[in-house]
């Protein structure tokens, strides 16, 4: 116990402005599903039928689609860790490619969440029309906002990677985009069932 | 171990059809309530421990999204059941 502490980074992957603005984001977000836990509490039965009108295979495929893209992610990352002065162009080749996986699944998202917003719009249902909608549009669409940033980030960093930027003594840009996108997974991993299923 | 995103992809993506399943069968009950709420919280830790990778962290940055989930599911739990 006393050696794994001993490998233990003192600090978090990436830089810690992005660290910042991950525990900002957690905490706002927090406050957001705790104001919808108590709304419900108060609301039972309107937040009830509400919820019935979303589409939960579409919230499923989209929790699949976030957690397969922070898995692509994920072994961008090792790709970095493991590279040397020897093979560092080979390794962001390699990074790159499961960037281009985890871009997609990130547009993927957002045409499938703007199809459900499409679909929500089209009923006549908007910000004012209840308290669960209300959350739910709130919720939501700030997520959507997160995914659109952190697709961006990646492309940014796949752009970098295509030109083997990162070398093994830097590649804290990469790690940095990388803990952002898992915070928007963590994020919608609470939201889904809170949203979505919970009744 | 070698395969640990893997391992850890595949119990994420059996949690949440596990999720899913419960909604889309209405099979959703006050009791299974507690039990998703719980695999919420196995997946958030999942996720920050080894995809944001912070198992290998110093314990207090390590404990910070945990500490979050805990909260965070903790106050859900509490409207729900209170």
């Amino acid at each position: 116990m006393s050696n794994n502490t001993a490998l233990k980074e003192k600090y978090p992957p990436g830089d810690f402005g992005v660290w910042v603005i991950i525990y900002v984001e957690l905490i706002t977000f927090g406050l957001f599903f705790i104001g919808y836990a108590f709304s419900r509490r108060d609301n039972l039965e309107m937040f009830n039928n509400s919820q019935l009108m979303l589409n939960q295979t579409s919230g499923f495929i989209n929790t699949f689609i976030l957690i397969t893209s922070s898995y692509f992610v994920a072994k961008g990352v090792q790709k970095m860790r493991s590279m040397t002065k020897e093979n560092y162009e080979s390794a962001n080749k390699e990074a790159s490619k499961w960037l281009k996986f985890a871009m997609a699944c990130g547009v993927a998202f957002l045409f499938i969440k703007l199809s459900e917003f499409s679909h929500i719009f089209g009923q006549g249902i908007t910000l004012s029309t209840n308290k669960f909608f209300m959350f739910y549009l709130l919720l939501t669409m700030f997520h959507f906002m997160h995914v659109f940033l952190g697709t961006i980030i990646l492309f940014n960093i796949h752009q970098r990677t295509k030109v083997s930027g990162y070398t093994p003594e830097d590649y804290r840009g990469f790690e940095s985009g990388a803990s952002y996108w898992h915070m928007v997974d963590l994020l919608w991993i609470v939201l889904f069932p809170l949203v979505y299923i919970i009744r | 171990m070698k395969r640990i995103f893997e391992i850890v992809w595949v119990i994420l993506v059996i949690l949440t059809i596990f999720a899913y399943l419960l909604g889309y069968l209405k099979l959703i009950s006050t009791s299974l309530v507690a039990v998703l709420i719980f695999t919420t919280f196995i997946k958030g830790a999942l996720v920050s421990d080894y995809f944001m990778g912070l198992q290998n962290v110093n314990t207090k940055y390590r404990l910070i999204p945990i500490a979050w989930l805990i909260l965070i599911l903790s106050l859900i739990s509490v409207a729900y059941y209170l």
